[in-house]
């Protein structure tokens, strides 16, 4: 029973892309420029991630049994695959350990505001590294378990916003105030990158896949229903909260939940936002460092990427209480210098991989044509 | 012990046989020797007293043998002893001083002869048992009321009543190098899943250990993971939920000398099925079986959601509520954690007084629940009232469980569950939820995963384990899934 492939389904893996891309992305303010049609960013970002996820299933498809940093070996060879792989390798850290920092940093903001950083992020750590030492499988299984929680807090919370009363659909006019370009802009790149492009970790997980032909159509369910999803949750909390307060919001579930309150009975129902983002947060998180564990121990060639788990997660808790000095150094930074980096990895080198295969493939294709003649 | 004369073979001298036996024996005085002699020859009958029915012996010694009528000269004693029509004793014929000892241990009379090397062993086996009464620890109102007893056959004769199937497998084993207690695993040939009747025999044959008293035993010997707070085997003493686990492809094993029958594979939520689920219909199955579900959320999270909310959450609580939980715990010194394990505790010390105590003291010990823990620890300000209807909730829901082993883990688990709350709150009861679906997604029962159908989904069997389908659209989950593979 020990020893075989660890495998997983389909429907596993749907469930751990949708977790994923809730991720933070539905506790938290994305895609800032255009400020209050988020919503309407959002599926316009939809064809584009699908698009973008084209890409990552074509990489996936040429080679269905190597992860990302084999095929980028693969595809560019050894020299110039290592620092690409890297630096893939070391976003996918600081990455898995932004997320953290924000589901710590929520947590304080709302309910535990003298416990310290460290203890909530420790905590979470703790039981990623339970998780991952158990192995993927575990992981996805949880998911799906998880998944159902996450649907059900989600469908109470939005039964209790529209009993509540509190939605103005006055708030959701204009559409647009400001200029349609800023609503084009802040779906690209900004929403395509955070969080539909952050589907590039899954390239660390596809190989599992029972059945490779179902990655595209897997991922694809994911991207539609969670773009609608978050969509509908922001265009919720715009509803609710109303131009100014969505705007410059932190936490902007969080306002939007506060203002619940039902025969003066159901009020404060925060506890559900924090369930959900410590759920979405964990599975992100989890993955992001699973993505890790993978490229980590195929650069460096160990045997059972497991036991990477431990020191993976004791560097995401560091790197989670050190990259940011408060709250709002954290996000300046996710504006600025990580959005570079993530336009970098998650489109940049899959489309410069994606072109270096094809201009390969068909210089191969076109010497044996003039080889045959 | 007997591993010195177990290789000797019988001689053809009577009383050399005789003192080999009493001296393995020793000087238990419940061997007896019965001497008779017949057509002119010597011989003794062997057995032991309590285990063989008197009344067969003496049918057998006296009615049968003494009474072998000599018109065929031409075979051997031993020939005609065979061919002679015991209506329904078995009989089996032994060379060996060891199979004799075995023999006499599992309750069968053995006759020797003089001047033969073989020995004949009668299955006499009988004495005191206990009676088939209804089941002590999983009662329904409406079903069987047969449970099983401690004998081996009667269980195994129990479920074969109710499944009229040769395809119904038994197969029996002897474990344990001291005790040599008779075991076996039933299953439907066919139906249930050949790598899983292949592991869970495999594992019964490799149990290396001197004594299996109960099924307890065997089950801690055969489990996949020893550290883990869940159980992975099912036990029952109902012969129908035994049968309706066996219809569905699983392995039942019987251990001699106790009620309780393991079944193999067992996922998580078999332990919150009744049998009753069944018997009832469909709507009101499936209603009490989502009470069940929720009393299983209250018995674990219970106190721990009450102590998160006033120890971190008191802005979820609605006002006035809030105003008079203060006003309550007021009076009371300690935090709610503490609070809260003071009666757990106590609790707890109750439940397990009530087990172990004599019966006649019972009146006495819910006086002191009932009124000294209760509204006394409440008036002299040890304990607020609302902790008390919290504890007696969480108490009550966990007797809802139908079996009582998984309620044992549930009641363990809680008082972790209490401290992840008292530190972190709801943060800490979500990550220690998450914690724990993690570990029992990771668990295994003979291959099957626990948590299943669950994680990994299988969308059709989950609406069976919450909603008690209609019997006209309801095919057992195992059972279709071997029909669909033969695996």
């Amino acid at each position: 029973m020990q020893g075989n492939k660890q495998t997983i389904s389909s429907k596993q893996l749907l469930a751990l892309m949708i977790l994923f891309e809730f991720g933070t992305a539905i506790v938290v303010h994305i895609g800032l420029e255009s400020n209050h049609a988020t919503w309407l960013s959002i599926l316009i970002a939809i064809p584009g991630a699908l698009l973008l996820y084209g890409i990552y299933r074509y990489l996936y498809l040429q080679f269905p049994d190597l992860i990302v940093s084999s095929y980028i070996r693969k595809i560019v060879g050894p020299f110039l695959s290592w620092p690409i792989s890297l630096f893939i390798l070391a976003y996918f850290i600081y990455n898995g350990a932004r997320n953290l920092r924000e589901a710590g940093d929520l947590l304080i903001a709302s309910v535990y505001d003298e416990t310290p950083l460290f203890i909530i992020n420790a905590t979470m750590i703790f039981v990623m590294i339970y998780v991952l030492s158990k192995g993927i499988e575990v992981l996805v299984r949880l998911a799906q378990v998880y998944l159902f929680v996450i649907l059900i807090l989600g469908v109470t919370g939005i039964l209790a916003i529209v009993f509540s009363g509190e939605i103005e659909f006055s708030n959701l006019f204009p559409i647009n105030g400001g200029s349609w370009l800023h609503v084009l802009q802040t779906a690209y790149p900004s929403i395509l990158l955070f969080p539909f492009g952050e589907l590039f970790a899954f390239s660390t997980v596809l190989p599992l896949l029972n059945n490779p032909k179902q990655a595209g159509k897997t991922g694809a369910i994911a991207i539609i229903f969670s773009g609608l999803v978050l969509s509908l949750t922001h265009g919720l909390q715009l509803l609710v909260l109303g131009d100014s307060i969505y705007v410059r919001s932190n936490f902007t579930l969080l306002t939007t939940i506060s203002v619940i309150n039902i025969a003066d009975f159901l009020q404060r129902l925060d506890a559900i936002v924090m369930l959900s983002l410590i759920i979405c947060v964990f599975f992100k998180m989890s993955l992001y460092s699973y993505a890790v564990m993978a490229i980590w121990g195929d650069l460096f060639r160990i045997k059972s990427p497991a036991k990477l788990a431990a020191p993976v997660g004791i560097v995401v808790l560091f790197m989670s209480i050190f990259s940011a000095w408060s709250f709002p150094e954290h996000t300046n930074e996710g504006q600025k210098a990580s959005m570079l980096m993530l336009f970098l990895v998650t489109v940049a080198i899959p489309l410069l991989l994606f072109l270096v295969h094809l201009a390969k493939k068909s210089f191969r294709y076109f010497r044996e044509v003039s080889h045959n003649e | 012990m007997n591993k010195t004369s177990s290789a000797e073979r019988i001689s053809t001298d009577l009383e050399l046989n005789l003192n080999r036996l009493k001296t393995a024996f020793g000087p238990s005085s419940d061997l007896i020797f019965k001497r008779i002699s017949f057509q002119g020859i010597q011989a003794a009958a062997v057995y032991m007293d309590g285990l063989i029915d008197r009344q067969i012996v003496h049918d057998l010694l006296f009615d049968s043998i003494a009474t072998l009528p000599d018109d065929h000269p031409n075979e051997s004693l031993i020939q005609q002893l065979m061919a002679q029509d015991l209506s329904i004793i078995n009989v089996q014929s032994l060379t060996d001083l060891g199979q004799v000892i075995s023999a006499v241990l599992s309750g069968d009379t053995v006759l020797f002869l003089e001047h033969y090397e073989e020995a004949l062993s009668y299955e006499t086996c009988g004495g005191e048992v206990r009676a088939v009464t209804e089941p002590s620890s999983q009662i329904v109102i409406r079903g069987p009321k047969e449970g099983f007893n401690e004998t081996l056959s009667t269980n195994v004769s129990l479920v074969r009543r109710r499944i009229r199937n040769p395809d119904l497998w038994l197969e029996t084993m002897k474990i344990g190098s001291v005790t040599h207690t008779e075991v076996a695993m039933m299953y439907l040939n066919g139906t249930a899943k050949q790598e899983v009747i292949g592991e869970v025999r495999r594992r019964l044959q490799n149990i290396n250990y001197e004594s299996i008293l109960e099924s307890g035993y065997i089950e801690n010997l055969i489990e996949e993971q020893t550290y883990t707070p869940f159980p992975t085997m099912y036990n029952t003493e109902r012969p129908d939920t035994v049968a309706a686990h066996i219809l569905e492809g699983r392995i039942a094993v019987f251990v001699n000398g106790t009620p309780f029958v393991l079944i193999a594979p067992t996922t998580f939520f078999m332990f919150f099925q009744s049998a009753e689920d069944f018997y009832h219909r469909t709507d009101v199955s499936s209603g009490i079986r989502f009470l069940r579900y929720i009393s299983l959320f209250i018995s674990m999270f219970g106190p721990s959601i009450y102590i998160a909310s006033i120890t971190f959450h008191q802005e979820m609580i609605p006002t006035p509520l809030l105003l008079s939980l203060a006003s309550q715990r007021e009076s009371v010194p300690f935090p709610a954690l503490v609070e809260a394990l003071i009666m757990e505790v106590s609790f707890e010390i109750l439940r397990e007084a009530g087990i172990r105590m004599p019966r006649a003291i019972g009146q006495a010990v819910s006086i002191v629940g009932a009124l000294v823990l209760g509204q006394a620890a409440v008036q002299a300000g040890i304990v607020s009232s609302a902790m008390v209807i919290v504890v007696a909730l969480t108490g009550i829901s966990s007797f809802t469980t139908p079996s009582f082993n998984a309620a044992l883990s549930i009641r363990l688990l809680r008082f972790v569950v209490m401290f992840c709350s008292a530190f972190l709150g709801f943060f800490g009861i979500a990550m220690f939820s998450i914690l724990l679906t993690a570990h029992m997604c990771g668990l295994r029962s003979f291959g099957e995963p626990y948590l299943s159908p669950l994680a990994p989904l299988q969308a059709d069997e989950l609406k069976e384990t919450f909603i008690r389908r209609a019997f006209k659209r309801f095919k057992p989950a195992l059972l279709r899934s071997s029909s669909r593979k033969p695996n």
